[in-house]
């Protein structure tokens, strides 16, 4: 039974006090920040990645899983209490959990969706173990151009479900990519667009352009739009009545299925699982005019969906070490920078990394359970504290973070820089996400490119010739037929509108 | 304000008459657009001198002209789409926040290092401060306090990290 050697050692690596100290202050900091409104786990993850880099690579991976979370726990908190989505996962929890609220059952609502949470997150790990393995041998038997497609069939899917204009995400991607081979060429050593900068030499620090990108400029938008809170928050009991657990106890079931088998696509992920969990309840449902006005299973199921998603999203990352969503990209930053090139090697190599994360994903879904439905108290208090004192705060903390991530204060320039793009991105309709994959991948897939272009002497056809490559090639390729089919367009376009 | 006067709807019918011409060209899809088109300007006149190498053994410069050259493709579709399509025109940015945030931000980093943490806090936090819509003069101070005394206990005492709080004095 590799299976569960596999499983103990993961354990006997999480259950350390040290790492499970560690997945502790990251659910617990994930919570804090994720429960501030208007920030989701994206700007959380990126305003928190400088406090893991000095962590040992197990250690600072095992508290982003936490800080991840626990921000998807915050954010499912505010949507609950004061209908104010982080992300656009959470969305559809706002939809019934706010109207519950406001029929005073907040606390059930929480409560239900921190279960349904939890045995989503429980069954979204068993499946990442189940199929690590397979997938991991499989992704061995990839060469310079299979992976290269790979990468451009990740790109394409995140595109695609992705809410706007595909063209304008594909060419954030392109945008991506080209500030991803700033720094030194590693083939001949060239400087590329350093302008003379030697801070540059090695690229540009991912931490500070995610900071700036997502951090920044969520700050500025949510200072614009004058985010104010009106009436108290009564949280009421937390037990949920017997008539509301026996509906939503097969709505968590439903929504765990739905979330873990859409989570794996490439470029699936949190928000598809719960969009689609949601309609799934609505149709099913028996009175679908319930929805919207407070249907506990419209809260169970896409909390649910969430979750498992937000679980077998891994997958994808930590076999092929191709990521599907932003949240994935900003993992894959954060084992770059800790010297671990995420791909079919490290759970080979690095199997103490590989089985210890997936253990303290299962630790880290268990503790938010424990931890936070007591302390729903203290992180109301939090949403209290007005948006003037909080802001200030927020970006002291970022300026303080960059700079310590190499003790300069040229990454607080950059930070601020690359705040001022994010700003221009959210103002221009243009998704910071994948631009985020673009950048992540670029250095790689360049790499993979040049050298397959070199095994097949600068001959092209090598991408169609190999199997694998020309399958996911024409993957992709129709993937970008379909989007442009009027038809899909219309459906996609209706499908975000509800989104908005 | 102009932009804000039309729904997204309309741009397309107030394009034609005179007067709002300009609203065509201030559509989000026309302008990031033009941004992709300059992004990749910038890329190749900055990458004109990396050797191109041969597709064999391509060289420095290449895949960023490739990929320069594609994102310019899109830009300009882009750009040709909103104008014959229409597009949601932008909304009127408000300069106040985002100017404020990244100065406060820059002074930050100016200061941080020549003066020391408390000096750089406290222009962060005024400068910030005034970047939302209600600034009172105690809650300012008083926030600033807190986060000096909390910056210094978690990074300074806490961490340890080797940070001056006020240069020549601690």
């Amino acid at each position: 039974m590799e299976l569960f050697d596999n499983l103990a050692l993961g354990f006997s690596v999480a259950f350390s006090f040290q790492n499970l100290m560690y997945a502790l202050l990251g659910c617990m900091l994930g919570t804090l920040i994720g429960v501030l409104p208007g920030i989701g786990p994206v700007a959380t993850i990126a305003m928190l990645l400088p406090i893991t880099f000095h962590l040992p690579p197990v250690a600072s991976l095992i508290m982003l899983a936490g800080i991840y979370y626990g921000a998807s726990y915050g954010g499912s908190t505010t949507s609950i209490l004061v209908n104010l989505p982080g992300e656009a996962a959470s969305v559809v929890t706002c939809l019934d959990g706010y109207q519950m609220a406001r029929k005073g059952r907040a606390g059930a609502a929480l409560s239900i969706s921190a279960v349904g949470s939890f045995f989503a997150g429980t069954v979204g790990t068993l499946i990442i173990v189940m199929f690590a393995e397979p997938l991991t041998r499989m992704a061995q038997k990839f060469g310079p151009a299979d992976y290269c497609a790979l990468m451009a069939l990740g790109l394409v899917a995140a595109v695609v479900l992705a809410s706007g204009s595909v063209v304008k995400a594909i060419a954030m991607v392109f945008l991506g990519l080209l500030f991803g081979l700033v720094g030194t060429d590693v083939n001949t050593g060239a400087q590329r667009f350093t302008f003379d900068l030697p801070e540059l030499s090695d690229g540009i620090d991912f931490a500070p352009i995610a900071m700036g990108l997502f951090g920044i400029a969520e700050i500025v938008v949510n200072l614009e739009r004058h985010l104010t809170r009106t009436g108290s928050i009564k949280v009421g009991s937390l037990w949920p009545t017997r008539e509301e657990t026996r509906r939503s106890v097969p709505a968590i079931l439903r929504g765990t299925m739905l979330g873990a088998a859409l989570g794996v696509l490439p470029g699936g992920g949190p928000t598809l699982g719960a969009f689609s969990a949601y309609t799934l309840e609505k149709k099913l449902s028996k009175n679908p005019g319930e929805f919207g006005k407070g249907a506990v299973e419209g809260v169970a199921a896409p909390e649910a969906a969430n979750n498992a998603a937000a679980q077998t999203s891994f997958i994808p990352m930590l076999t092929l070490g191709i990521p599907s969503n932003a949240v994935m990209a900003l993992m894959v930053g954060a084992m770059i920078i800790q010297g671990i090139q995420p791909g079919p090697e490290v759970m080979t190599k690095k199997p103490d990394l590989f089985w210890g994360m997936i253990a303290s994903m299962w630790i880290g879904n268990a503790m938010l359970v424990v931890i936070n439905l007591p302390m729903i108290g203290m992180w109301v208090k939090l949403l209290t504290v007005p948006y003037r004192f909080l802001a200030p705060a927020i970006l002291l903390f970022c300026c303080i973070g960059a700079y310590s991530l190499q003790n300069s204060t040229f990454h607080v320039i950059q930070v601020a820089c690359f705040g001022v793009l994010g700003y221009i991105f959210s103002r221009l309709g243009c998704e910071g996400a994948p631009f985020l994959l673009g950048l992540v991948l670029g250095p790689q897939m360049e790499e993979y490119f040049r050298r397959a272009m070199l095994l097949s002497r600068g001959d092209a056809m090598v991408f169609l010739e190999r199997p694998i490559s020309l399958g996911l090639l024409i993957t992709t390729a129709l993937l970008l037929v379909l989007m442009a089919l009027p038809s899909i367009k219309k459906a996609r376009k209706e499908a975000f509108q509800e989104e908005g | 304000m102009l932009a804000r006067a039309f729904g997204p709807n309309d741009t397309w019918k107030t394009a034609r008459t005179g007067e709002a011409s300009l609203n065509r060209f201030l559509s989000k899809d026309f302008l990031s657009g033009l941004m992709f088109i300059g992004f990749g300007l910038v890329a190749l006149y900055f990458g004109q001198k990396l050797a191109l190498g041969t597709t064999v053994r391509m060289g420095p410069g290449y895949v960023p002209r490739m990929l320069a050259l594609i994102m310019m493709g899109l830009g300009l579709l882009i750009c040709v789409v909103a104008l014959v399509a229409g597009s949601e025109p932008v909304e009127k940015p408000k300069w106040k926040p985002i100017t404020l945030v990244t100065i406060g931000v820059i002074c930050f980093a100016l200061l941080f290092e020549r003066a020391g943490l408390l000096p750089a806090l406290i222009v962060l936090i005024a400068i910030a401060s005034f970047a939302g819509s209600e600034f009172k003069l105690k809650e300012v101070i008083a926030n600033m306090v807190v986060l000096a005394i909390v910056c210094t206990l978690v990074f300074k005492v806490g961490l340890g990290m080797n940070i001056t709080i006020l240069r020549g004095v601690w």
